[in-house]
């Protein structure tokens, strides 16, 4: 462990920062969803498991060797999910900063296992292509990581398939604005897809509530 | 006189479903109390602990029906959550069944969410039947638990299991879970959140 202390001190402060503002943006609910930044090549930093945001302090986090993700030292248990983080840090060198969370639109493409294409420049730029859906698994399984891994070769985000997204940057910053940009082009493009589907020229809710219960009314 | 801890229990959690937009017309909060149950008599967004009445367990008037049955009939409900957020309200509208669309429902709500037949109070009952929540036909998502904040969590995965299924309509359909995986996931999860850990929450809920 050789990183300077007063980096490892700024780094847990944006954990807990990233945490509150995933909360306020409403990207995150209550405790579900996690965060990590890199410490060196083989340490990062993480969010533990089960706890509020608001009242995590930067002290909490620990931090969880990235070659074997069940040695962890300091702060508190660490999520459930560190696996997935790990392998992300292992597999990609110029990632220091990853999220994943289940906010809403997002969850609609993990769920309907449908690749995001690309909506915008910004969503080029900042995630380097369409979103990929990685393989279907239970949380916590390997088949799940692998999954997540190979979705995210040449992104910088993909869904989970019926679990959520993930988001990886060269800082958290970044990562924050993937996010933020996913969010946004999964609601685009619903509404895209509404208007087509009904052969309307404006959206509306109401207009997606009616396509549905044509579709789905008893 | 009303507990002071479950009525500031029951105001917390109606304001955290206001700043979670679960709110719409007819929204009931209520939990068991030592003589009956106790509800909310003003709109989520106005509620203080001075506008909450308590009803006695055989009261079976009005709004009371619902309350008191479900009361009466499931020793593992304390606490109820009628809440109606729009997309919840576009399903219950169509009187659809929500699947397993997204792991967090498997786990906290279940393998499914039924729509009641009708909002007659047997119709409501019998669909939410060995469940912990249910959509009411035409009305909100009620959801349940041992404590309020079983309750409110399943309200608000049920939100957005709602959210998830209603757009999925225009791309294509969601994938659901297989009934196994999502029975195992809800068996984790109930596990990993025991009974001591239920316990201790409703310690601090009051009554």
């Amino acid at each position: 462990m050789a990183w300077d202390k007063e980096e490892e001190k700024r780094l847990r402060q944006v954990i807990k920062d990233s945490g509150v503002a995933l909360l306020a943006e409403n990207l995150v609910q209550g405790t579900w969803g996690n965060t990590a930044v890199r410490l060196d090549d083989d340490h990062m930093l993480v969010t533990p498991t089960g706890l509020d945001y608001v009242a995590l302090q930067p002290e909490d986090m620990p931090i969880v060797q990235i070659s074997d993700p069940s040695v962890w030292s300091d702060g508190k248990k660490p999520t459930s999910e560190r696996k997935i983080h790990a392998a992300i840090m292992a597999a990609r060198s110029e990632i220091n900063a990853t999220i994943h969370s289940h906010p809403v639109w997002c969850s609609v493409f993990a769920s309907a296992r449908v690749e995001l294409p690309v909506m915008s420049d910004e969503m080029q730029k900042l995630v380097g292509g369409s979103a990929r859906v990685g393989a279907y698994g239970l949380p916590g399984t390997k088949k799940l990581r692998n999954g997540t891994v190979a979705a995210m070769q040449g992104r910088n985000a993909c869904f989970m398939a019926n679990h959520g997204v993930f988001c990886a940057g060269r800082d958290m910053d970044e990562a924050f604005e993937i996010i933020r940009i996913m969010e946004r082009s999964c609601k685009q493009y619903i509404e895209q897809k509404t208007l087509e589907a009904t052969g309307q020229k404006t959206y509306s809710d109401e207009l997606l509530f009616d396509y549905f219960k044509s579709k789905y009314g008893a | 006189m009303i507990d002071k801890k479950l009525a500031a229990t029951m105001c917390d959690y109606a304001q955290k479903a206001v700043s979670e937009r679960l709110c719409g017309d007819g929204d009931v909060i209520a939990m068991r109390s030592k003589g009956g149950f106790v509800k909310n008599a003003a709109p989520f967004a106005e509620l203080t602990e001075d506008k909450l009445v308590e009803v006695k367990a055989d009261d079976r008037s009005g709004q009371n029906a619902l309350l008191g049955e479900l009361f009466a009939t499931r020793e593992d409900i304390n606490a109820v959550m009628i809440t109606h957020p729009a997309y919840v309200r576009a399903v219950a509208e169509a009187k659809a069944t929500i699947p397993a669309v997204i792991d967090d429902m498997a786990q906290i709500v279940g393998t499914t969410c039924k729509t009641s037949k009708s909002a007659e109070v047997a119709d409501v009952i019998k669909a939410v039947k060995g469940r912990n929540s249910c959509l009411i036909a035409g009305g909100g998502a009620l959801t349940s638990g041992r404590t309020m904040d079983e309750a409110y969590t399943c309200a608000l995965v049920l939100d957005k299991a709602a959210h998830v299924f209603v757009c999925g309509s225009v791309v294509g359909g969601c994938k659901v879970i297989n009934t196994l995986e999502a029975k195992l996931m809800r068996f984790v999860y109930k596990k990993k959140y025991s009974k001591t850990n239920q316990e201790n929450i409703s310690q601090r809920e009051g009554d």
